[in-house]
């Protein structure tokens, strides 16, 4: 009996370490029952492509990776693609987890950040026949077999700063980026310009979690930005943002909401109650751009770039409980200038 | 609220669970248990408290699920480490890795993958009465989670306990010289038992305050590394309950005024600032001296018929 229980044990710790430990080995095959859903039949022509994600935060997260799962996989069901991911790793597991994706045959790896850039350049150089699609890619990162999707991040900030600066009775806004990724960096800089165009009295108040994934110090730092007056809040750190949404509530307490946070990148209107608006990334339509590419052969050496333009980028759902007409005419009224290119030259 | 007393809460609710945490692997070290698997205990009883608070709406019973989440994880590496006697370090490693998996694929599997947030409820400030009324003191800290108080009454019960009690003592003797206790009749074998059920409980209690007292949600990754702070806090607070205690706060003090100056100053780089933490726990570290004072079998296999 005692022996019995032995083996198991070891087998169960075994496993746990082959499974969990290297994803080289065994692709999340054992964390993620979901993954296959989109394997459909066979695409038109007979072959069928299959596309896998590598993702650092977790696909449940509510935030970023989520809305990049959810993207890949219906980009994937309108194509006909199977999926697969590999959620949650650490940055040195990047070029191993790409690489046994390779290894098993896939068609395109889809990166849903910035952060993957130099392990995406390494692996691509060894298999050239494998196309990988970088969301928030740089734009000097596209060669023979990498594409950039690339949401103008300038422009998320503008919307996100103008709609601020037009709710803010304070005249402070906070921000808080995870990461002090390029990307992240643009959003933050053009969140202020914006709020300063809407009124030049703003304030924005910033700064870092150093994780995407610690959602207590999302609660921290929003606290402290209220006590500084903040009343308006725009983030770029995933879990770290829910944190700070129940903060912002918190703050709120039961009587009328004062304090409001705008989301990115899905519609997050009604998740919580201080959520006033969200600027919507449709990634779906940048990957799928993409997979057409990987489908009629001739992938490479390109930006696919997501903006208020082409339809990549939109405003969510505004809360009209919360946010007066006058506000929303003007708030649409910048939009639009956005995307006629008028707003900030 | 002024900059000072939102210190002191910012304080209080960052250095809790690692409080708790660092108790927990307080126990287990003084019967000789090096366990560094408390970050995947935690994340454990972090999901086991959040789905049974979300289940059920209620906090306390949250948090025993995370006591007993974290017992029944810690219960895989007592069973290798006493009974098998397999190396600590690698088994605490091992459940490292497992329980943060088994955590994300039980969410995954309950929640689904959505953009929509799975939010509990939090437990609510208990305020003591009359201590409550003390001016500014008694807003801070008499009016705090029930985990809280818990957490500071846990840290002198282990004192008193250590020290005073017989009880504690022939605990601290299995750490120390196990083959000597053994002789005097203490019985080992279940005196380590007991040591990794309490840490088991205390470490799960320390992930579910995170999800029951402190955020509504959980997301893998939300433990961040605070169960290799609370093995730090051990080591900095010399295996004494205060001195755990005094190494939490601490940390959680200046883990708290990083992110406020972060806050206040934009124009500097927020790398420096995250560095503060860390680099007040090397500094003090090299002014008390890193001289070994652990339980003196603290590791170390016990082997009763080794001659």
């Amino acid at each position: 009996m005692k022996k019995v229980l032995t083996l198991i044990l070891v087998l169960a710790m075994v496993l746990s370490l082959a499974a969990c430990g290297s994803p080289a080995s065994a692709p999340a095959d054992s964390t993620n029952p979901e993954a296959s859903s989109a394997e459909s039949d066979a695409s038109a022509d007979g072959t069928n492509f299959k596309v896998a994600m590598v993702c650092d935060s977790s696909i449940s997260d509510g935030g970023w990776g989520a809305a990049c799962y959810n993207a890949m996989v219906a980009a994937a069901e309108d194509l006909g693609w199977e999926s697969q991911y590999t959620d949650s790793i650490d940055v040195a597991d990047y070029v191993s987890a790409i690489e046994s994706y390779c290894q098993l045959g896939y068609d395109m790896i889809f990166l849903p950040g910035n952060q993957y850039s130099d392990a995406t350049v390494q692996v691509a150089k060894d298999y050239p026949d494998i196309c990988f699609a970088v969301l928030n890619g740089s734009e000097d990162l596209p060669t023979d077999n990498i594409m950039s999707m690339l949401p103008n991040a300038q422009e998320i900030g503008w919307i996100a700063g103008s709609l601020a600066g037009l709710m803010s009775e304070t005249g402070v806004l906070g921000f808080i980026g995870g990461m002090e990724l390029d990307t992240t960096k643009t959003k933050l800089a053009s969140y202020e310009e914006a709020a300063k165009v809407v009124n030049p009295d703003i304030t924005v108040l910033s700064a870092y979690a150093g994780s995407f994934n610690d959602t207590a110090k999302g609660v921290e730092l929003a606290k402290s930005m209220i006590n500084q007056d903040a009343d308006v809040f725009f983030g770029d750190a995933s879990a770290v943002d829910s944190g700070a949404r129940q903060a912002i509530d918190e703050a709120n307490g039961d009587g009328e909401i004062a304090i409001y946070d705008i989301g990115q990148p899905a519609d997050l209107l009604g998740q919580n109650p201080c959520v006033i608006s969200s600027v919507v990334t449709d990634n779906a339509g940048m990957l799928k751009i993409c997979m057409q590419a990987v489908a009629d052969d001739i992938f490479g050496n390109e930006v696919i770039y997501g903006s208020l333009e082409n339809g990549c980028l939109s405003v969510g759902q505004i809360n009209t409980e919360l946010v007066s007409q006058e506000v929303q005419d003007a708030f649409m009224g910048y939009v639009e200038q956005m995307k006629n290119g008028e707003f900030i030259k | 609220m002024d900059f000072a007393s939102e210190m002191i809460l910012s304080t209080i609710r960052m250095a809790t669970p690692i409080l708790l945490v660092a108790l927990a692997e307080l126990y287990s070290e003084r019967a000789g248990l090096v366990n560094i698997g408390l970050d995947g205990i935690m994340t454990f009883g972090a999901l086991a408290g959040f789905m049974i608070c979300y289940l059920t709406g209620d906090p306390y019973l949250g948090i025993m699920a995370g006591a007993f989440g974290g017992v029944l994880i810690n219960m895989i590496y007592a069973f290798c480490t006493i009974t098998l006697r397999a190396e600590q370090i690698v088994y605490g490693m091992a459940i490292n890795i497992f329980a943060p998996a088994v955590a994300a694929f039980i969410y995954r599997v309950y929640f689904g993958v959505s953009s929509t947030l799975a939010q509990g409820t939090l437990m609510a400030p208990l305020a003591i009465p009359l201590l409550k009324d003390i001016p500014f003191i008694g807003k801070i800290l008499f009016n705090q989670t029930p985990m809280v108080y818990f957490a500071y009454l846990m840290v002198v019960f282990t004192a008193v306990f250590f020290s005073k009690t017989k009880a504690g003592l022939n605990y601290k003797a299995v750490g120390e010289f196990p083959r000597a206790a053994e002789t005097l009749g203490i019985n080992v074998i279940r005196q380590k038992y007991i040591a990794a059920i309490i840490c088991g409980a205390m470490a799960g209690i320390g992930g579910a305050y995170l999800t029951t007292c402190y955020v509504n949600t959980y997301s893998d990754g939300i433990v961040a590394g605070r169960g290799f702070i609370a093995l730090s806090a051990v080591i900095f607070g010399r295996w004494s309950s205060s001195g755990v205690l005094l190494a939490c706060l601490l940390f959680g003090f200046f883990d708290a005024l990083q992110l406020n100056l972060q806050v206040m100053n934009n124009s500097t780089p927020y790398q420096l600032f995250q560095m503060i933490p860390y680099l007040c726990t090397l500094v003090a570290l090299s002014v008390f001296g890193i001289r070994r004072a652990g339980p003196k079998s603290s590791g170390k296999p016990y082997y009763r018929e080794e001659r």
